[in-house]
């Protein structure tokens, strides 16, 4: 056996096997710790396997089937989720571009505002929902004071769903906003300064020249950005965990809580595997698609 | 030559120029300050929270009644010192593993070429996709099987696992921007291909890589879904502890937000202290 491998090896070539040697650590990590576990769960999402009850007879697509025709994942996950997705990442993009150009001016106390938009970024997503949380209170939270004093009355924030949900919305934003900005300033500053000089000499507007010439330079990096904070929120958990724990009454979930839910709450191992199989396909879908038009947009504009 | 003179008037002039002289100067102070109250101000409201008496709590109080009692009843509780020296043994572990296995990741990345760094490439990119939540469930029963659940080994092996496909990436930008001229040079001077790594592109990527290992440490103390599915009590952590304030005690805010100051302690830190490294970090 061991023979046999060492023929295999000695076949590739002192270059490859070094090249082999330099990724072993990572793959057999990632192999022990995601992609054997993401087996285990593919395997278990077949199974009857409640928590308390690991029968493990196989049964095929039921868990998948009774997924697809849940109501509350057809109509409050999914499009949770993917309404998530898009506001927080559309948002963040287009605030993280003011504040990008906004830094761009070396205003006094620019430093300043570059350190605290970096704070939302530093600290866990559970304390930014804690503080949001805290904030939003219905009856003693800044926003309620300011309200009453407004003579506005008392919005029960976190009863509902959607002001839940832009509670989330909102919090998510606040946390990724600065991670558009910091990642889109170093994009404007290393810009070449001549298209700008040009546009300038014809004495290009300030908005045309954001949208002639600032956007087309920036877009593949944007197109980057958006891929990627696409595939993180669609998995967002954190925030929504301790602000509505999916609350109330099953509204805001996402697929991430869905899973967890299925899993810990109802104990049923086998669906919330499948839950999270589901999950992953989608994203994978979802994350191919734009992969391949951000690839075409960077091609476009060299 | 007289172009640049009609600029100077015509294109500030639609937006700010409108506006007295220093009208624009005003515009963006109000600006920056409207954004430095957004982004700060959950955080200023966590912190005077934690410094207000219980009672003061319940309703909206703006007296001047300040105290420090939270942080002292925060730290009598041993399970959140314990929290504390876990999530701290825990990050800076993962840390230091995490960044050993794939700085050679990342080398790899930007040095070869051929089929091997292509699949290694492609394993990469499909699973950063991957959603947590799809292996860290299954990771439960695995812990549970082999006999890890609930401690520090059981924590400590996933989280070495989360980042290995973002850092190798990440990894990859480094090297590539380290002229692998002078590991060529090395090579012909009779260096192994180990040596010219170890010797010539590990040294000049230190800085780039400390900017990352911060990061890292940050992320996982910052870390919540693995740290609410594989640990219990003998290994709770920072994250999972603070968040159960909420259920325990109903309303503990003034606790909760002592014990989520202390926890963004590091952050606060890293931010002022680390800003330049850690925004070429976050780089993409």
């Amino acid at each position: 056996m061991s023979l046999r491998r060492n023929g295999l090896l000695a076949r590739l070539g002192e270059k490859e096997r070094f090249a082999l040697l330099l990724i072993a650590p990572a793959a057999s990590v990632l192999v022990l710790f995601q992609i054997v576990p993401i087996v285990i769960g593919a395997n278990a999402s077949f199974r009857d396997w409640q928590l308390y009850n690991p029968k493990e007879t196989w049964i095929g697509l039921a868990h998948y089937r009774y997924i697809l025709s849940d109501p509350v994942f057809l109509t409050v996950v999914l499009p949770n989720t993917f309404l998530l997705m898009f506001a927080s990442v559309a948002i963040s993009l287009v605030l993280g571009m003011a504040l990008a150009h906004l830094l761009n001016w070396n205003f006094r106390g620019h430093t300043l505002v570059q350190t605290v938009i970096l704070l939302p970024q530093m600290i866990a997503p559970v304390i930014a929902a804690t503080s949001m949380r805290w904030t939003f209170n219905d009856q003693f939270g800044v926003v309620a004071a300011f309200l009453r004093a407004v003579g506005y009355g008392q919005i029960s924030w976190l009863a509902e769903r959607w002001p839940s949900f832009l509670i989330v919305l909102f919090t998510d934003v606040w946390i990724w906003a600065p991670w558009f900005a910091l990642i889109l300033l170093a994009a404007l500053k290393s810009l070449p300064r001549e298209p700008f000089e040009a546009a300038q000499i014809d004495a290009t507007g300030r908005w045309r020249t954001f949208t002639h010439v600032t956007l087309p330079m920036l877009r593949p990096v944007i197109g980057v950005c958006v891929l990627i904070r696409s595939i993180d929120a669609f998995r967002t958990f954190d925030q929504v965990w301790v602000l509505t724990g999916g609350g109330p009454a099953r509204t805001t979930e996402v697929f991430s809580i869905y899973a967890y839910i299925e899993t810990f709450v109802n104990l049923d191992f086998g669906r919330g595997s499948a839950a999270a199989i589901v999950g992953a396909v989608i994203i994978l879908i979802v994350a191919w698609t734009m992969y391949r038009a951000v690839d075409r947009l960077a091609n476009v504009s060299r | 030559m007289s172009a640049p003179a009609i600029v100077a008037q015509g294109a500030p002039a639609r937006i700010v120029g409108v506006l007295a002289p220093g009208g624009r100067a005003a515009l963006i102070v109000l600006a920056a300050l409207a954004i430095v109250l957004l982004f700060l101000g959950p955080i200023v409201i966590l912190v005077v929270t934690s410094l207000r008496p219980g009672w003061a709590v319940y309703y909206i109080y703006r007296g001047t009644a300040f105290t420090l009692q939270n942080y002292l009843d925060v730290f009598a509780r041993p399970a959140v010192v314990r929290a504390f020296v876990n999530s701290f043994v825990l990050a800076t572990l993962a840390t230091v593993l995490s960044l050993g296995i794939t700085v050679t990741s990342g080398y790899m990345l930007s040095r070869f070429d051929g089929p091997i760094p292509r699949t290694w490439f492609g394993t990469i990119y499909l699973f950063r996709t991957v959603p947590y939540i799809s292996w860290v469930l299954p990771l439960y029963l695995v812990d549970y099987y082999f006999g890890v659940y609930d401690t520090f080994a059981g924590i400590l092996l996933p989280h070495i696992a989360v980042h290995i496909c973002f850092f190798s990436w990440i990894m990859k930008g480094f090297f590539d921007g380290i002229d692998p001229s002078m590991e060529h040079a090395a090579m012909i001077d009779g260096c192994t291909r180990w040596g010219a790594f170890r010797r010539v592109a590990l040294p000049a990527a230190i800085p780039a890589i400390a900017a990352l290992a911060i990061l890292s440490w940050l992320y996982t103390w910052n870390e919540f879904l693995f740290a609410l599915i594989l640990t219990g009590h003998n290994t709770a952590l920072i994250t999972v502890t603070m968040a159960q304030f909420v259920t325990e005690l109903g309303t503990a805010w003034n606790l909760m937000s002592a014990m989520a100051v202390l926890a963004m302690v590091p952050a606060v830190l890293v931010t002022v202290f680390a800003q330049k490294y850690v925004i070429r970090g976050l780089r993409i």
